[in-house]
């Protein structure tokens, strides 16, 4: 629980620093042909995928030579489905689109709408958006702690020793969202111009008892994944991504801050009440599968701090800036664009609408998603060659991909 | 889509044998037992009920207890729990892996995508059921459905497997889901049960155990006296939202947790 348990073990130059500098593309015709080289395909169901994703591992032994993701596995033609429908309805399609954090994905969608209708919302809506956010973020890193105790074969204890931990935890959390909105996750609590449903009388206390226990829990799991032997050896080192290549691959949140890019939209482009507080932008200079995981961990302490902070400093006032939802095409856009980019648990989520004007006002005439999760994946093919199989999952996992953001 | 069963037969020939017949009943009593009560799960799981069925084997809901865990290949699993939208380029491989799962087998549709389709049920990519492709034995309707749920779901489950077993139909499900949920109640209880206070104080959250069971947050012997429940808590469930499915769940009583 001291201070030190935060600090990075103490590393060696990484291993596989040769590596680094692989070609995805790499033509394998002029592979040595005596060398024990297979194809292995990886997934579509795999439980260690994180969804439905399919690799294709070229392997010499047990070494990757060469890497090719697939995905599509689960293609929904969101984008396709949100033109069909009004702007009021959308908001419950994009819950399923990043469905461990629901919260910031009704974010994303309704501030673009506001965006392009030119809605203002209210400041105590404002607030609560940022803290279902903050609290969301806890309960998403939460999910990927404990599917990476499991990826690492129960390195912090033997099976799913974290994985029955980080559920509990979870699970309070989803409860304080249930509390509020009636749901466990698939909220559909942001409405155009702000919330649907106000917040519980005695709820702010409930919250912080709650985050209190959590916090204590974090240093502890902090704690066993730095001062423990296997955690570290097959996380340091692995899976190394530079910061050239990360920002060319446009890949943001926990990765790049792990690769040493102190980038935030919540402190460089802020939105909702994050200009009010100060966010404390957690960076690990060497980028591999350990940093991310430091960075994610010391990401939910920061998101406990700020919580704690908006559930205290939530003004009085109107909860929603527009008028009450009464049929479905109440709301009608003129011809013009609109492009919102927010901080998600994984990264930069971005809501690219047109305003249809007068033949289509009452929908989107197209609607762009850029989701965090889809450019994490492009960098398998850089990260897995010249490692060893047993690597793989490892670092699949320290990308957190979920795949219904990824395929839409 | 009622799925034909029919040529589904799971008597052995030998029990026609004379003489044979005592022994084999008791033989296929204790079989039954011991398929009812060791329902492996195939996790099949795409996308947003995935994660309810995490939380189903996880530490709250604990479908362990009733002998059903989570296995990552087919060949060691009796039921496929189909969870979340199935895709027409997942189909071909749902089919493929439900080939290979080992006789008897069973399937559960978890959630409004697997059941229909939901409102992806018009997009070109995407299959309206996956009882389509595989037949289904127990639809568990929402999106997702809780974890208690779906342990309500696998209860039922168990009720038709015995039944088929015996050679008889599964017989029509008359009770009110309430008295199924009851049964699942998880072992903490959730913050919208009257069991929690929300006076809860953190020192008594830790009180019981740290890195422990979660007993804590049932009311431990030692720990002092809360207050009241009902007051405190009324403040809090009235003002929620009406269309929780989750205020008909009902905490076991104090006393079948109190030794966690």
């Amino acid at each position: 629980m001291s201070a030190s348990s935060a600090a990075r073990p103490s590393s060696a130059a990484p291993a596989s620093a040769a590596r680094l500098g692989v070609d995805p593309h790499r033509d394998l015709s002029d592979y040595d042909p005596e060398a024990d080289l297979m194809v292995l395909n990886m997934g579509p169901q795999h439980p260690s995928t994180h969804g439905v994703f399919r690799l294709k591992l070229h392997l010499d032994g047990e070494t990757i030579v060469r890497a090719v993701p697939y995905v599509g596995y689960l293609h929904r033609g969101v984008e396709k489905l949100l033109e069909e429908l009004t702007f009021v309805q959308a908001t419950p399609i994009v819950d399923k689109n990043d469905y461990v954090s629901p919260m910031t994905n009704e974010q994303a969608i309704n501030m673009a709408f506001e965006a392009l209708l030119g809605i203002e919302v209210p400041r105590r809506a404002r607030y609560m958006r940022t803290l279902f956010a903050e609290m969301q973020r806890i309960a998403s890193h939460l999910l990927w702690l404990s599917t990476f105790g499991i990826d690492m074969g129960g390195a912090l204890g033997g099976g799913t020793t974290l994985f029955m931990h980080c559920f509990r935890e979870r699970e309070w959390i989803l409860d304080l969202f249930e509390l509020v909105t009636g749901a466990r996750f698939h909220y559909n609590t942001h409405t155009i111009g702000g919330n649907r449903h106000d917040i519980p009388a005695g709820w702010a206390k409930q919250v912080h008892t709650t985050l209190d226990l959590i916090a204590s829990r974090i240093d502890e799991y902090l704690e066993l994944s730095t001062t423990n032997s296997i955690f570290v050896a097959r996380t340091r080192g692995v899976g190394i991504l530079p910061k050239e290549l990360a920002l060319e691959l446009g890949i943001t949140g926990p990765i790049l801050r792990a690769s040493g890019v102190d980038h935030d939209l919540r402190r460089d482009a802020p939105f909702h009440a994050y200009d009010e507080i100060e966010v404390k932008v957690q960076t690990e200079p060497d980028g591999d599968c350990l940093s991310r995981a430091l960075v994610r961990v010391r990401e939910m302490k920061e998101s406990i701090r700020l919580s704690k902070l908006l559930v205290d400093g939530i003004p009085e006032g109107p909860i929603c800036g527009a008028r009450p939802i009464k049929n479905p095409t109440q709301f009608k856009a003129k011809e013009g664009q609109a492009y919102v980019a927010l901080e998600t648990p994984r990264g930069e989520l971005g809501t690219y609408v047109i305003g249809g004007g007068k033949n289509k006002a009452a929908s989107p005439y197209r609607l762009k998603i850029r989701p965090p999760s889809l450019h994490a994946l492009s960098a398998l093919p850089y990260l897995l060659p010249g490692h060893s199989i047993s690597d793989t999952v490892v670092i699949l996992g320290s990308l957190d991909p979920i795949m219904g953001e990824a395929d839409r | 889509m009622a799925v034909d069963e029919s040529d589904r037969n799971y008597e052995h020939p030998l029990y026609s044998m004379p003489g044979l017949s005592v022994a084999a009943t008791s033989v296929d009593k204790l079989l039954t037992w011991g398929a009812t009560n060791s329902l492996w799960v195939f996790a099949m799981a795409t996308s947003c009920c995935g994660i309810e069925l995490m939380a189903t084997a996880a530490s709250r809901v604990d479908a362990d207890r009733m002998g059903t865990i989570i296995r990552g290949t087919p060949r060691q699993c009796d039921v496929m729990v189909v969870a979340g939208t199935i895709t027409v380029k997942m189909a071909p491989r749902v089919l493929k892996l439900w080939e290979q799962m080992p006789e008897p087998k069973w399937c559960i549709a978890m959630g409004s995508c697997a059941i229909s389709g939901d409102f992806y049920r018009d997009i070109y990519s995407v299959i309206p059921g996956i009882d389509t492709a595989i037949p289904v034995d127990v639809y568990i309707p929402g999106c997702p459905p809780n974890p208690e749920q779906l342990m309500a779901g696998l209860i039922r489950l168990q009720e038709k497997v015995r039944a088929v077993r015996g050679g008889e139909w599964a017989p029509k499900d008359e009770r009110p889901e309430t008295e199924a949920m009851q049964k699942t109640a998880p072992s903490i209880p959730r913050l919208l049960s009257a069991e929690r206070s929300p006076d809860v104080t953190l020192a008594q959250l830790l009180g019981a155990g740290n890195l422990g069971l979660g007993g804590a947050l049932n009311r431990a012997a030692d720990a002092p006296p809360l207050a009241a429940p009902q007051e405190t808590s009324d403040a809090i469930t009235t003002q929620a939202p009406t269309e929780t499915s989750e205020g008909a769940v009902e905490s076991p009583s104090e006393d079948e947790h109190a030794d966690a």
